[in-house]
């Protein structure tokens, strides 16, 4: 691969010892990683070099994190943006999906994780390429809430939801070689984590709950086929069901399918 | 101004001294008033009614006068109409004439009797007969007779002619004047005509002829005949206290000339005469005369009417006079008795007001003395008075104040002292709501901190996770650095735990309450639990109050809170032990509680204060979040969490959570 085919990412942190330390993470042969200390350096350096992927900080004095995805994507709306975000902003994080961000993830974080998700990055910005000759197998069902390319949740008669994984969240994973549920009585928390998919690659993909609740029950056909997962990612393929406690104002950071 | 300040001055004085002022001041003016006015009334109508009377008795006096004169009249008339006499006229037989004559003056006592012809020379004098032959034709009585006439009169008479007429009668018309200092003043100082009572009648012949006049009179002067008739018939002698009531009199003129008013030495007063005023009005004037008058040396009442001559010129006066003395006297009998019943009614009225006054004035002044005695603060008095009018009502009103004023100040006293008490109570609940105060201020200030250090220490925790893992990744797993490097792995680990610990006990989101059963959220924590390594040797007893309502809650938070406060109890017990939960309503009914007792090792007391702090902890693990956080849970809720403990004993977490929100 020259220089020109390799993929370019960059990362945008007012830290300089973070920009450094998420870019010796995910530093490889395979992809160049600039830094930028604020919305505006990144803004101008993208204007050069429009990166695949760009890794940006939330709480950023200027420009905000939230600002530069909403500006870039205005731009090109084909850009991958990964939402690095505190605690406290889960929220905005959540926020930022609808917006147009790939993902996010929460501080602090290990290197792998954060592989993980370029990986489901590239993998996917490989299968649209894919796609683009062929089109996409299964449509998302109407009336379904989700976080684009993440979880979607549908409402069932009463007081419970059903949990499930879209399918654009699966295109950039690897082989499935296991699957973390929760257990029924957990709780879990809106844009926290609620499954874990580990690929072949040893990649850990970490999948945030759409809703704030208690789980009532978990899909035990998933554990021996997961391949449930990508037959049929509406159906079958559901993840558990729970009890939501504020779905409310939780719907309000997700979008309805048509 | 004077009178304003009589008019202050009055109103200081005493209340009785004001009473009696007043009513003596209008007594005073009523009395005044009515006996001026009762005096002039009554003095009129006595005094009216004295000269009713004297005018009436004048007119008897008079009629006793012309009784008189008709007498003499009557007889000259009879005497000329007599054959013998006019037999011996016609024959001038003045032999015959002087018999007839001298008797019949004899028997009517007569002073005067005269005949003449029918030319009016006299014939006889009867009581002259020396006196003869003079003309007495130019006489006005002689001639009207001439004329046929038969007339009476009053006449005066010159003294020629009564030296002429009779003997002595000049005499008795000689008056010298006694010096009277009213009267009139006259030149002369005596008088000596006379005023006689005079009738005259024609005789006539047998062919009714006259042939001759008879004439005769009586002299008034110093003849009380009359006088003392009058005073006989109309006063019968009647006297008051010595003195003659009544009195008469015949004036000459101006001159006293017949009476029966004496002088001081009991004399007739004759030889006085007539005051000027009496002299104006009847001498004059010719009109009668009545009013008081000062006769002689007494007042009288008195009567004056003129005496006319035969031509109508007034001569003289008839008068009569009734001593005012007794009409005086009893006019004054009157007025005493009107003074002396207004004396008596003031002595009446003044004792009745003196009574009055002092039924008024005795419940006042006691009323003050128990005013007074209540202002130095002895309020236990009491006014009797059984009255029922307005001092009744008074110091009925007055004993009820007295009463209510002492109940009022029992009650104050009484409330001072519970004040004192409440107040105590007061600061003791400000002292506890003050310490409950601080400890959510403490909390609120340290969860701020608290979200602002997680955050900062976030982006460093960061770089050491990733920079940690790579080194890691570089250093094979034998290498003695892959151990430390692990160890600073996991420390960062736990540091991130902490971070989030810290960050949930600051989060300010609110709680998402919906409807529950708080037992049925004990059991299911309870269920969580019971595989938990530090619940092995622990008993749990459960004591979940019956029909216990369903209060809104935020269903994770509170059973994060149980968790908390079921790991704690546990981990008081490290060699076992017996948990109670117990849940029930308060005794207010306002909340609903669950108490965690344990019988584990207990807090010592300087702890307590210290318990809910975040990352106070005695454990040496945990992050000292814990308690911190479930309190700050249980606030959210509007509700508590107390605890009490008694170390070697163990503690009670109670949790109280509001039934209404």
């Amino acid at each position: 691969m020259n220089d020109e085919a390799m993929r370019k990412i960059l990362v945008v942190d007012d830290e300089i010892t973070v920009c450094k330390s998420i870019r010796n993470a995910i530093l490889s042969d395979e992809h160049t990683v600039d830094t930028a200390l604020s919305g505006e350096e990144a803004l101008k350096k993208d204007e050069e070099k429009c990166y695949d992927l760009i890794i940006t900080d939330l709480m950023m004095p200027g420009i905000s994190g939230l600002d530069l995805l909403k500006t870039l994507k205005q731009k090109r709306p084909e850009v991958n943006v990964i939402m690095v975000t505190g605690y406290p902003t889960i929220k905005t994080a959540v926020q930022s999906i609808k917006i147009g961000a790939f993902d996010y993830i929460p501080k602090p974080f290990t290197p792998d994780q954060l592989r993980s998700l370029v990986s489901r990055v590239f993998k996917k910005i490989e299968s649209e390429e894919k796609a683009a000759k062929k089109p996409s197998p299964q449509k998302m069902p109407a009336g379904l809430h989700y976080m684009i390319g993440h979880t979607w949740l549908h409402k069932e008669n009463g007081e419970l939801v059903t949990i499930g994984v879209v399918q654009d969240f699966l295109k950039p994973v690897g082989i499935i070689t296991h699957l973390t549920l929760p257990q029924v009585s957990d709780s879990v928390n809106q844009g926290e984590e609620c499954a874990r998919i580990t690929d072949a690659d040893l990649f850990n993909h970490r999948i945030w709950s759409p809703a704030t609740g208690r789980i009532i029950e978990v899909n035990e056909k998933l554990r021996g086929d997961f391949t449930l997962l990508r037959k049929d990612p509406y159906g079958e393929g559901w993840l558990f069901r729970m009890e939501p406690t504020n779905l409310e104002e939780d719907l309000k950071g997700l979008i309805l399918s048509d | 101004m004077p009178f304003k300040k009589i008019f202050k001055r009055f109103l200081n004085l005493p209340l009785r001294a004001k009473f009696i002022l007043s009513f003596l001041a209008v007594i005073c003016f009523g009395g005044i008033v009515t006996i001026t006015l009762g005096t002039r009334l009554e003095h009129q109508t006595i005094i009216g009614l004295a000269q009713a009377k004297v005018r009436h008795d004048l007119a008897s006096a008079r009629m006793v006068y012309d009784e008189k004169l008709n007498h003499i009249r009557d007889f000259i008339r009879f005497n000329s109409t007599r054959d013998a006499i006019q037999e011996a006229t016609k024959n001038q037989d003045r032999v015959a004439l002087s018999r007839y004559l001298g008797r019949a003056r004899t028997e009517f006592n007569l002073d005067i009797l005269t005949l003449t012809d029918s030319r009016g020379k006299v014939i006889l004098r009867a009581a002259r007969p020396e006196n003869w032959g003079d003309d007495l034709s130019a006489n006005p009585l002689v001639a009207k007779a001439l004329s046929g006439e038969i007339i009476a009169g009053t006449q005066i008479i010159p003294r020629e002619e009564l030296l002429k007429e009779g003997e002595g009668l000049a005499d008795r018309a000689y008056l010298e004047f006694i010096p009277t200092p009213k009267a009139v003043p006259r030149e002369e100082d005596h008088e000596e005509d006379g005023m006689m009572l005079k009738a005259a009648a024609p005789i006539r012949d047998g062919y009714g002829t006259i042939i001759g006049v008879i004439y005769g009179g009586i002299l008034l002067n110093q003849n009380y005949e009359i006088v003392d008739r009058v005073k006989e018939i109309v006063y019968k002698g009647e006297k008051y206290k010595g003195r003659e009531i009544g009195t008469a009199t015949i004036f000459q003129k101006d001159l006293r000339i017949s009476t029966n008013v004496k002088d001081a030495s009991g004399e007739r007063a004759i030889g006085t005469r007539i005051s000027r005023e009496v002299h104006q009005a009847v001498l004059i004037q010719g009109e009668p005369w009545i009013d008081r008058a000062f006769v002689v040396n007494d007042w009288y009442i008195t009567a004056y009417e003129p005496i006319h001559n035969i031509g109508g010129n007034i001569i003289g006066i008839l008068y009569v006079g009734m001593l005012e003395k007794p009409y005086i006297d009893l006019r004054n009998r009157v007025m005493l008795t009107f003074a002396g019943m207004a004396a008596l009614s003031v002595v009446l009225l003044l004792t009745i007001l003196f009574f009055i006054t002092s039924s008024i004035i005795h419940p006042l002044k006691s009323m003050v003395f128990a005013t007074n005695q209540i202002a130095q603060g002895e309020l236990n008095q009491k006014v009797n008075i059984d009255f029922k009018d307005e001092i009744g009502q008074l110091a009925h009103s007055f004993n009820q104040m007295a009463e209510n004023l002492k109940k009022a100040n029992e009650k104050l006293i009484q409330w001072g002292t519970t004040l004192e008490k409440r107040v105590e109570e007061r600061t003791k609940e400000l002292q506890e709501m003050q310490d409950s105060l601080i400890q959510s201020e403490k909390m609120a200030s340290l969860g701020k901190m608290s979200a602002g250090v997680a955050h900062e220490i976030n982006n460093p925790l960061t770089s050491i996770l990733i920079n940690t893992h790579l080194m890691l990744e570089k250093t094979e797993k034998t290498h003695l650095f892959h151990e430390y490097l692990s160890l600073i792995a996991d420390e960062t680990i736990r540091c991130t735990n902490i971070v989030k610990g810290l960050l949930e006990f600051s989060r300010q989101n609110p709680p998402q309450k919906s409807y529950a059963d708080i037992n049925e959220i004990i059991r299911q924590t309870l269920q969580l639990l019971e595989h938990q390594a530090a619940f092995h040797n622990i008993r749990v007893a459960r004591k979940p109050g019956e029909s216990l309502p369903q209060i809104k809650v935020d269903k994770d938070k509170i059973k994060q809170v149980f968790w908390n406060l079921m790991i704690n109890a546990a981990e008081a017990m490290p060699k076992g032990g017996t948990l109670t939960i117990a849940s029930r309503l308060s005794e207010d009914e306002n909340f609903v509680e669950v108490i965690f007792t344990d019988t584990g090792v207990g807090i010592p007391a300087e702890y307590l204060n210290k318990l809910f702090d975040p990352f106070f902890t005695t454990k040496g693990s945990g992050t000292g979040l814990g308690l911190a956080v479930s309190y700050g849970i249980i606030e959210q809720h509007q509700g508590k969490i107390e605890v009490r403990s008694e170390p070697g004993r163990g503690s009670v977490f109670t949790v109280r959570l509001p039934r209404k929100d």
